[in-house]
């Protein structure tokens, strides 16, 4: 199944997902948070925004909290995606 | 990405009323009798767009644009159309998109998407091709990008792309094969040359991480990745490219990289 963050309906409602989608390879390991035809992602290694555009500050705290309190479930669920880059990264 | 020349105005070929809500972002103009055809011809130019499910009045447009001498713009249609009218729609449209319903964004998300500022970074709908194994994607500029099926391989998690199970969803930032969800920013990047290298200028531009300070240092000093001595261009590369996490570099990593740049090894993140 896709890895999707189940949310509250008001925020469902609010058009907010929260998902780790296929293909991202070449990318450090992130979850994505879409709303309408804006995208976010947030680097699950230093949990900083990796682009400045959108605003960050236009994601709900709310929507932030929730992910943040599911950081552990996202990490597993981008290392099985994505084995070879996993979220502990190694120097070498 | 902003496109270069702005849509002059929006034609809705449609015999359903609601259309025009649902396409509202765009301010169409609903064209729905042959009579109202004939009429927005001669308001319609080079920059203009067109959106009909409705094929007897697509059908009344290129009849009656069979003398007209230029481009009118763009066209989408949201059905299957004959084989015959193809090349009629590509004598008087720039970019002619077309497909099953189902094979595009919903309406209220296809009119956003149409209508935003960057709609060419976003996908609105596409066709698979199982004999040639390829998906051909449309952009909300109308361009398109085909990809080989190839560009979807098996997920870590073992998930499998199931094209006979195609759409784009969530505002076009996503390739839904089943259960299988590809980014379209990832598939613009790899197939897409002029997207990725506007995305990587732009990104090392903007990036404020440890990978992106060291290279903008490395290449004020003017130092090559394999000036490192101990370490290799590879391991550089690599911490440059945020594959590496300024946080799990050695301290004598650390020491190396900041001794050939001449810098106290806390300060390269601030260029």
């Amino acid at each position: 199944m896709p890895v999707e963050l189940k949310l509250p309906v008001h925020l469902r409602r609010a058009r907010w997902k929260v998902k780790i989608l296929e293909k991202e390879t070449r990318e450090p390991p992130h979850v994505s948070i879409l709303r309408g035809t804006d995208k976010w992602r947030i680097n699950l290694r230093t949990g900083e925004f990796m682009d400045r555009r959108p605003k960050p500050s236009d994601v709900r705290q709310e929507l932030l909290d929730l992910i943040q309190g599911n950081w552990r479930w996202l990490c597993e669920q981008w290392d099985a995606k994505y084995p070879d880059n996993p979220v502990e990264g190694s120097e070498e | 990405m902003p496109t270069k020349a702005a849509t002059s105005q929006t034609f809705l070929l449609s015999k359903r009323r609601r259309s025009v809500h649902w396409f509202a972002p765009l301010r169409p103009k609903l064209v729905s009798s042959i009579k109202r055809v004939r009429e927005v011809v001669a308001q319609a130019d080079n920059h203009s767009l067109w959106i009909s499910d409705e094929k007897s009045l697509t059908d009344t447009l290129l009849n009656t644009l069979a003398s007209h001498p230029g481009s009118l713009g763009k066209i989408v249609l949201l059905y299957q159309p004959t084989l015959a009218s193809i090349p009629v729609l590509a004598r008087y449209f720039r970019h002619v998109v077309f497909g099953r319903e189902k094979g595009f964004l919903p309406p209220v998300e296809l009119a956003e998407v149409l209508a935003a500022p960057h709609k060419a970074d976003l996908f609105i709908g596409g066709i698979v091709d199982d004999d040639a194994k390829t998906l051909t994607l449309w952009r909300g500029d109308l361009t398109t990008l085909t990809v080989p099926f190839t560009a979807f391989p098996p997920s870590g998690d073992g998930i499998i792309p199931d094209y006979s199970a195609f759409a784009v969803i969530d505002y076009g930032h996503t390739v839904q094969l089943g259960a299988y969800e590809a980014a379209t920013e990832a598939l613009l990047y790899e197939y897409d040359p002029r997207y990725r290298r506007r995305i990587a200028r732009e990104r090392r531009k903007e990036d404020r991480s440890f990978g992106a300070a060291l290279r903008r240092l490395r290449k004020q000093r003017g130092v090559k990745r394999s000036d490192f001595g101990l370490l290799s261009a590879k391991t550089i590369a690599r911490i440059e490219q945020g594959k590496v996490d300024q946080y799990h570099l050695r301290p004598r990593t650390l020491g190396i990289i900041a001794k050939r740049l001449a810098v106290e090894p806390g300060n390269i993140e601030t260029y």
